[in-house]
């Protein structure tokens, strides 16, 4: 272990980017500031992944330092294999998120790679944090510069659909505040693996649960507080909706791993069946949903409620196949619709439509965009040799050991995953071509392909090698079905 | 030593002497200084200086003077500060704003200064006599505050009202103390705590302690006696509303504070009671209410009447810690509060409505970034102050078992950042409607500097500030 606190660095980099953007009053300036940052980032937490010790399941790379000494709150870092791969993924998605604003955003330059970085720092931190002070002050933080992409550079709802992920997401944020205090009164640390040491009343652990839940539910997002996602993802710019569908979904379903699980034992077998249920009326009402989308974008985003109830499913099935499926399912939808929601902005950006209708025939005019849509829309319907293929499979297998009857709900929830994704490809790229879009330059650019690649290569090598991922989620997720959570 | 004040009593109140020296060099030079920024940097020095005295007086730890009936410890040097801080940003925000609306430099700054002065009398006070003076000679200073802009029917309006319901209240507070005086022959507060701890509970107790109570949480403008503060700020000078809405409030709840944990120390059931209704109404209405505002000094008066609920919540518990919780949130909710206050003024006209912030982020990116960062942290959102302040306060509620309460008291911050999330998507998710405000002096820009510095200091990193919030 080394001295040099990877973790903070990771974490405040970003920040440092944003400062500087907003001192140096440059907008030309301020997109190579980002790419740098975001690139530095990512080279910085290099070491998290070469230098991690896979067969521990310990925390590692620990910064552990006095931050309110009145009140016994640490600033307290730390990752272990659950958390490495999320750090990767959105220290990774911020430098796409960059290459795909290069032109898009053309208004308050500075501001708009400012809150980017922001974000960037807010979900690093929460990845990295190995308390629950830590984990809500970065819970928070990230709320703002996502409020601030979706409302200032949004689409043309873009004010309403920010103010509605504001108070959603607030109003399920300030219940695990009290939740954290709670906890906090009663046990005097907010320390993850501490906590987890705690016998904790099973009539506490009810309400701690319910009080988690709301805030987790409404970020993944659960059925049925799943509302402000479509709004929020379709009225978001590129890049927005790339760090919501990407990373933003993603803290929800980290929080039940980090603290539910872990703590609330007790609660989580209370709670057990209804997760569960939730969970596949998630997959199979968000699937028919998305069969009947007009808007490209709104579709994509549908499907995250769809795919993110797998992620749950799996969750809650407490079984070793089910949990290691769910976690390598929300780095795979972090990937997948990422480049979807990346693949869809590029193409606007030349149409300056999201009607599917007013698509079709793209093949003909852009033969390299629509290679690597096919790749991205197989991938999110998961098919075999694609990233979300093991990831489903997984969860699939560990949902038909806890019910039969989840496993087959699930299997019905991807076929109609293949059959809205297909179809959406069919409908936009293949047959003749649109009139409305004769004319225009609809190929991808070098920036674009560039952009788009690192994600396509992930796609297909996790699809081959899913055990670039599993290998790290191994260790810690037997520990933590070792301590009492399992069935 | 009974009998006449000594110099060493004197000594102790130095911080108030300064600030009395000073409104009175004003008032004598008031003539001459009329046009200049005499007055203004006169109370900024006077401010500091009490401030440093504060300290100073305290080197030698905690005393008592004027036989008992005031006190020089940590809980009053803290809030002295606090007030100094108050006084000095009040005055560096008005620069300027008193010539446009024609208020007298002199006089402005001389009630100021001692308004300030009541404040610090009454939070240093150990007898509610001296607790009644420090009050009423502040809400005296306020009540010319609000309506020294004579011309304007509005700000006399509001004087008026101000003065009839605080007229009311002061004699609440006065029927209560003499109450007390009848029930235990003191009026100090020690005197009255070892009186009642050998009393059993009496019907005519409940009342003095409500009326004291009630009387003091005037002041703070909690529901239900919050009608005043509305109108009061609407009607007032920007500068003056934000002068009443934090000092007034560190004040009140710094003598709520000293009365309930000493004074009526053993009755902590009543007051707990008391003070229960009060904030979770004051959160309640404050926080409802404050969605419908369109004028900003309406919307940030409800907006305080609701963090005056909050704050309440670290008084409730009856405990030391909960009273240092109560100081952590008045001294960051001073901040931030004058910081929203300062851009509305800085703003001029422009800022006095909702309508105003209209596409500010893109005609002055740094003022809406400030006013951002203290909308965030009045919402209580980390990493800011407000945040802090928050979860001590809930934190005390959670301890002293009032978890429903605890709820809805972020139920409600829920609502109350829909209202600051409005001004934050008038000025960032808008087109500009007005002409681009003009520059704000520089002591404007200070003033707005240190309260966004303190508010997001205070977020990231709390620590230092704890261990000054230390209750009596």
């Amino acid at each position: 272990m080394t001295e040099y606190p990877v973790l903070s660095v990771t974490t405040f980099l970003p920040l440092a980017g944003a400062v500087l953007i907003l001192l140096l009053g440059s907008d030309r300036l301020a997109r190579w500031i980002a790419l740098a940052t975001t690139l530095a980032t990512l080279a910085v937490s290099a070491p998290l992944y070469c230098s991690f010790d896979k067969s521990s399941s310990a925390l590692q790379f620990v910064e552990l330092r006095e931050w309110i000494p009145a009140w016994n709150i640490a600033y307290g870092m730390g990752v272990d294999g659950i958390s490495v791969p999320f750090i990767f993924l959105a220290a990774l998605l911020s430098v796409l998120c960059v290459g795909a604003s290069w032109t898009a955003i053309q208004t308050r330059v500075r501001e708009f790679y400012a809150a980017l970085l922001v974000a960037e720092t807010a979900m690093i931190g929460l990845f990295a944090a190995s308390n629950l002070f830590l984990f809500f002050v970065f819970w928070e933080l990230v709320m703002i510069p996502i409020f601030l992409l979706i409302g200032v550079w949004g689409g043309p709802r873009r004010v309403y659909s920010a103010v509605k992920f504001l108070l959603f997401t607030l109003a399920g944020s300030v219940l695990m505040l009290v939740a954290m205090i709670a906890v906090y009164h009663a046990f005097g640390t907010m320390d993850f693996k501490e906590l987890a040491g705690e016998t904790i009343d099973p009539s506490f652990q009810t309400w701690l649960f319910v009080a988690f839940l709301a805030a987790f539910a409404v970020k993944v997002p659960m059925f049925p507080v799943h509302t402000w996602l479509p709004d929020a993802h379709t009225e978001a710019p590129t890049a927005g909706s790339v760090i919501l569908a990407g990373i933003l979904l993603k803290m929800g379903a980290y929080g039940f791993l980090r603290i539910s699980l872990p703590i609330l034992p007790d609660a989580v077998q209370l709670f057990l069946r209804p997760m569960l249920v939730v969970s596949v009326v998630a997959i199979v009402y968000g699937a028919y949903v998305t069969l009947v989308q007009k808007d490209v974008k709104r579709l994509i985003a549908f499907s995250s409620v769809s795919h993110m109830g797998f992620v749950t499913l799996g969750i809650f099935t407490l079984n070793k196949s089910g949990v290691e499926g769910a976690i390598l399912q929300m780095i795979n939808h972090g990937i997948v619709s990422a480049a979807l929601f990346l693949c869809v902005g590029m193409i606007y950006e030349r149409t300056h439509t999201r009607e599917i209708k007013d698509y079709g025939g793209v093949a003909k005019a852009a033969p390299v965009y629509s290679t690597l849509l096919a790749l991205f829309c197989l991938a999110a319907a998961g098919f075999p040799g694609l990233n979300s293929f093991v990831g489903e499979f997984l969860i699939i297998g560990g949902a038909f050991n806890t019910q039969a009857w989840l496993g087959a709900a699930a299997v019905w929830g991807v076929a109609l995953g293949t059959t809205y994704m297909v179809w959406l490809f069919y409908r936009v790229v293949m047959g003749e071509i649109n009139p409305g879009l004769e004319g225009l330059k609809l190929e991808l650019n070098v920036r674009e392909v560039a952009t788009l690649a690192p994600l396509a290569l992930l796609a297909v090598c996790l699809g081959l090698y899913p055990e670039s991922v599993l290998s790290y989620l191994r260790v810690p997720v037997a520990e933590l079905l070792a301590a009492g959570v399992s069935p | 030593m009974k009998g006449a004040a000594t110099l060493a009593d004197l000594a102790l109140l130095v911080p108030e002497l300064i600030l009395v020296g000073m409104a009175l060099a004003l008032i004598l030079t008031a003539r001459r200084i009329q046009k200049t920024p005499v007055a203004a940097v006169g109370t900024v020095l006077a401010a500091l200086a009490a401030a440093v005295a504060a300290g100073w007086t305290l080197s030698g730890g905690a005393q008592t003077g004027f036989s008992g009936m005031i006190t020089v410890d940590g809980y009053s040097q803290f809030f002295k500060v606090l007030i100094a801080a108050t006084l000095a940003l009040a005055a560096l925000l008005a620069v300027r704003s008193l010539d446009r609306e024609g208020i007298p430099q002199a006089e402005y700054h001389a009630l100021l200064l001692l308004a300030s002065t009541g404040m610090m009398l009454a939070v240093s006070a150990l007898d509610l006599l001296t607790l009644y003076l420090g009050l009423e000679l502040m809400t005296l200073c306020s009540y010319i505050l609000v309506g020294i802009r004579v011309e304007r029917p509005a700000s006399n309006e509001a004087a008026i009202k101000y003065f009839l319901l605080a007229s009311f209240a002061s004699a609440l507070l006065l029927y209560g103390i003499s109450l007390t005086y009848g029930l235990t022959g003191a009026t100090g507060f020690a005197g009255i705590a070892s009186a009642l701890a050998g009393q059993d509970s009496n019907p005519l107790l409940l009342v003095a302690i409500g009326l004291v109570t009630v009387g003091i949480a005037f002041k703070i403008a909690v529901v239900p006696l919050h009608a005043w503060a509305p109108d009061a700020y609407q009607g007032a000078s920007a500068p003056v509303a934000a002068f009443l809405a934090a000092g007034s409030k560190a004040a009140g709840l710094a003598a709520l504070g000293r009365v309930g944990l000493i004074a009526f120390g053993s009755e902590t059931e009543v007051l707990s009671a008391v003070l229960l209704g009060l904030a979770a109404l004051s959160i309640l209405v404050g926080s409802v209410v404050a969605v419908s505002q369109t004028d900003m000094k309406r919307l940030l008066a409800y907006s305080s009447i609701a963090h005056a609920g909050y704050a309440l919540l670290g008084l409730i518990a009856g405990t030391p810690e909960g009273v240092s919780a109560t100081m952590t949130y008045a001294f960051f909710y001073v901040f931030m509060t004058l910081g929203a206050f300062g851009v509305v003024i800085a703003l001029g006209e422009r800022g006095e409505s909702l309508d105003g912030y209209q596409g500010l982020a893109a005609q002055r990116p740094g003022t809406a970034a400030v006013m951002l960062l203290f909308l965030l942290s009045l919402t209580g959102i980390p990493p800011t102050a407000g945040f802090v302040a928050k979860f001590v306060v809930i934190l005390s509620a959670v301890r002293a078992g009032h978890i429903a309460l605890a709820v809805l008291a972020v139920a409600c911050s829920v609502v109350s950042a829909f209202i600051y999330m409005r001004v934050a998507v008038f000025m960032y998710m808008r087109e500009p409607r007005d002409p681009a405000p003009p520059r704000y002096p520089m002591a404007v820009s200070a003033a707005l500097g240190v309260a966004a510095l303190v508010t997001l200091i205070g977020g990231i990193s709390p620590g230092s500030l704890t261990l000054w919030a230390v209750s009596p």
